[in-house]
């Protein structure tokens, strides 16, 4: 049967065709060179400088790779709660990152595997406290990737300690016990160590459980809280408490170190460098006399302390451009010497051995120096942010800083249980109700062990977290 | 002749219900659901993925002391802040039905911590109890009763607000009583304003006082009002979060001003187990329904009476 075709419909296809002819080829060409789109989920940095400078890397990062980077920023507390909405929406952004491992994501971000590889082929090897805030050894996944850390030393006013006859203040805790009670007594200035629901408190009260060798998990991922050394912590504390510091302390926030080092009412705090760096913005008089102190020693001679902040991003299985996003990652840490003078020295990197690209990097230049360890070494040597008269090398006490830092799960992993802990406060609100006289060391310490045990036992039901105990 | 929806009234009526029951079963039935399924189920922070496991959720709710807490503290706070608005609300609304000058000023700044985003007033109540810069303590160092050896409320520089559990539950409770008191009192002040005054002239003129008109007729015409004001201000307090977590997020620690919101928020989304926090959340859902319809019923009672 032959087939007829109107004049109506014959007219209407040939405009069609034209149309196409003319405009198609000039539209495919713009599709082509449409450029992509790289979203990132960003929290406002402690220091403003740092983000100053990450917008602007992030712009020309975007133009050389014809990329189009939207870098939202939100503040730390909205972070969780905005990436857990995004996952349940299976929509958002491209690339996110945190400052405590995020663990209880990993059934819903990538497996970084491939960008930690081919990092460590690039940079070399990755810092202890990183690899074991990004990646679960049980699933033998990377759920995360992390580009850097803060160091958490402790920061003391060196006139306060001279005149308590320790002028390179305290380097245990028996000394801050010791001489902290000497100084609040004597010179009415108390010491500040958080034991609030809050995140400098979850760091205090890790590092001073290390110290006195307990801990919550094993390197196996069993709990181990429930131990005479966590009793001895905890009643060490309660000391603290009582003798040096005062009821502020249970209602730290993570702005309380700055607040009180700043006012001039704080002998030792445990915290980064960034309260000191606000102090020689805003008091330099103070700064002059903040000096530095690695992890303090415990009863029989173990120091550690937490990493201060871990930079850990996620890419969501949702991620419209996840290659886009490893790439970005990589090319991050490629120029991490800019992140570290950005941030005022309040980043660490990752991966020391990266090699320090030539040029222009924005800030005044070490020519011998060739990889970030030679970088970090010179400027924690002679901090370039000094300001003019005051002491010389204050941030070498810091050098060597990865061998007293840890992760928040140490000796373990990070996992989504040890993340749970840590979000709900157990270790902090263990020491303080004993500091505040409401329960005994030991029925604390087995509060505290027994919750653990159940969160534990709920995220390895969950495939999550090995281990048994 | 053709009819038109505006003829058939009961049609009327129901596409312009049509929106707000839509918004309800969207944006409030829906997430209610999604709740309530996830307080039974097994579902995390991180990921969208579980399966039903019964009330295991709410058998370990119940055997967590922080639970135990946040209950008790809850009803401690509502109670004391109800009390409190509902006392102080009438008493405003009384004033307010006088005439002086400067009604309309006193009226407008009675009003603007309703009008203030709470989130913001509560920041600035965070300045009144700071541990360091707290102003009330200035005041009382001032005056002699802090920060001296034989000061009467020790010799401390400070009371430390936020520090301490009783201090920190009395900051949280007027914060929220700030809150709610002007809502409280314009309601009352509605009520007032309906009730006829020739009722309350002539028992004044049959030689009542001012407690008795008050207890035997203002009182009784205004009970539809006031048990309106406690529904509402039980419901803003039972399920606010806000202030507790910009003052104190639960602490002092362990769990000194937790309440079931802020708990739930601490275990579903800080802490990563949803299923517990919706468990926690929805918790109260039955006793604040069974409240609203007991008070709702009461006050139509009082009005066909």
């Amino acid at each position: 049967m032959a087939r007829t075709i109107s004049r109506r419909r014959f007219m209407r296809n040939t405009a069609i065709g034209a149309v196409g002819l003319t405009f198609g080829p000039g539209l495919l060409r713009s599709w082509a060179q449409e450029p992509k789109t790289l979203k990132l989920l960003q929290w406002s940095h402690f220091v403003p400088s740092y983000d100053t400078w990450f917008n602007q890397y992030c712009q020309s990062w975007g133009a050389r790779n014809n990329v189009k980077v939207i870098v939202d920023r939100i503040s730390l507390s909205d972070l969780k709660s905005t990436f857990a909405a995004e996952v349940v929406a299976g929509k958002g952004h491209d690339l996110v990152e945190f400052i405590s491992p995020p663990s209880d994501f990993e059934p819903s971000v990538l497996d970084l595997t491939d960008v930690n590889q081919e990092a460590r082929k690039r940079f070399g090897e990755q810092v202890a406290v990183a690899t074991k805030s990004s990646y679960n050894p049980f699933t033998k996944k990377f759920y995360g990737f992390c580009h850097g850390w803060t160091i958490d030393p402790g920061n003391y006013r060196k006139s306060l300690w001279e005149k308590a006859g320790m002028p390179e203040g305290p380097r245990s805790w028996d000394d801050l016990l010791t001489n902290g009670a000497r100084i609040l007594k004597e010179q009415g200035v108390q010491a500040g160590i958080g034991l609030s629901q809050e995140l400098d408190s979850n760091m205090a009260g890790r590092g001073l459980l290390w110290s006195f060798d307990t801990s919550i998990q094993d390197a196996q991922e069993n709990v181990v809280l429930d131990n005479p050394k966590t009793v001895e912590a905890v009643k060490y504390m309660a000391d603290l408490y009582r003798q040096a510091l005062t009821p502020e302390v249970f209602s730290w926030n993570p702005a309380s170190n700055n607040q009180l080092l700043l006012a001039g009412r704080a002998s030792y705090i445990l915290n980064s460098i960034s309260a000191y760096r606000s102090a020689q913005q805003d008091v330099p008089e103070i700064a002059k006399d903040v000096f530095f102190t690695p992890a303090l020693k415990g009863p029989r001679g173990t120091a550690w302390v937490s990493e201060h902040v871990i930079y850990v991003s996620v890419v969501p299985k949702f991620a419209r451009e996840p290659e886009l996003a490893k790439q970005f990652l990589l090319d991050l840490c490629a120029n991490y010497d800019q992140a570290m003078w950005a941030s005022k020295l309040y980043n660490t990197p990752a991966y020391f051995q990266t090699k320090i690209p030539g040029g222009d990097r924005g800030y005044t230049g070490l020519a011998d120096a060739k990889t970030l360890r030679d970088q970090f070494g010179a400027w924690f040597g002679n901090d370039p942010f000094a300001l003019p008269g005051e002491t010389a090398g204050k941030l070498k006490p810091l050098q060597n800083a990865e061998q007293w830092s840890t992760n928040v799960g140490h000796p373990g992993p990070a996992n989504p249980a040890i993340g749970e802990i840590f979000g709900t406060f157990v270790i902090p609100n263990m020491f303080a109700t004993v500091a505040q006289g409401r329960q005994s060391a030991e029925d604390s310490v087995k509060d505290a062990a027994t919750q653990c045990r159940r969160i534990f036992a709920k995220w390895r039901e969950l495939k999550l977290v090995v281990g048994k105990g | 002749m053709k009819r038109e929806l505006r003829d058939h009234e009961g049609r009327l009526a129901a596409v312009m219900l049509l929106p707000v029951v839509l918004y309800i079963v969207l944006l409030v039935g829906f997430p209610f659901l999604m709740a309530f399924a996830y307080s039974l189920s097994n579902v995390t922070v991180g990921s969208p993925d579980f399966r039903i496991v019964g009330l295991g959720n709410f058998l370990a709710i119940f055997a967590d002391q922080a639970f135990r807490t946040a209950l008790f503290n809850t009803f401690v706070f509502t109670f004391c802040s109800i009390t409190v608005v509902v006392v102080f609300g009438h008493i405003l609304a009384e004033l307010l039905r006088q005439e002086f000058r400067g009604k309309w000023l006193v009226r407008f700044l009675l009003l603007l911590p309703w009008t203030t985003p709470i989130a913001l007033g509560t920041i600035g109540f965070l300045w009144y109890f700071d541990s360091l810069y707290s102003p009330i303590d200035w005041f009382l160092r001032q005056t002699g009763f802090l920060g001296h050896h034989d000061a009467p409320l020790g010799p401390r520089s400070n009371l430390y607000w936020l520090g301490r559990p009783g201090l920190a539950m009395f900051a949280v409770i007027t914060v929220h009583i700030w809150r709610l008191l002007p809502l409280a009192a314009m309601i009352m002040l509605a009520g007032m304003n309906g009730i006829p005054k020739e009722i309350v002239e002539s028992a004044r003129v049959d030689g009542a006082g001012y407690f008795r008109r008050l207890f035997e007729i203002v009182l009784p015409l205004l009970f539809p009002v006031v048990a309106v004001t406690i529904l509402f201000a039980t419901f803003f307090t039972f399920t606010d979060m806000t202030v507790v977590w910009i003052l104190t997020k639960g602490g002092p620690p362990p769990n000194a001003t937790q309440v079931l919101a802020s708990l739930a928020f601490l275990n579903g989304i800080e802490g990563g187990d949803l299923a517990k926090g919706a468990a926690t959340a929805i918790f109260f859902f039955p006793v604040l329904a069974g409240l609203a319809a007991l008070v709702l019923r009461l006050v139509k009672k009082a009005v066909v009476i």
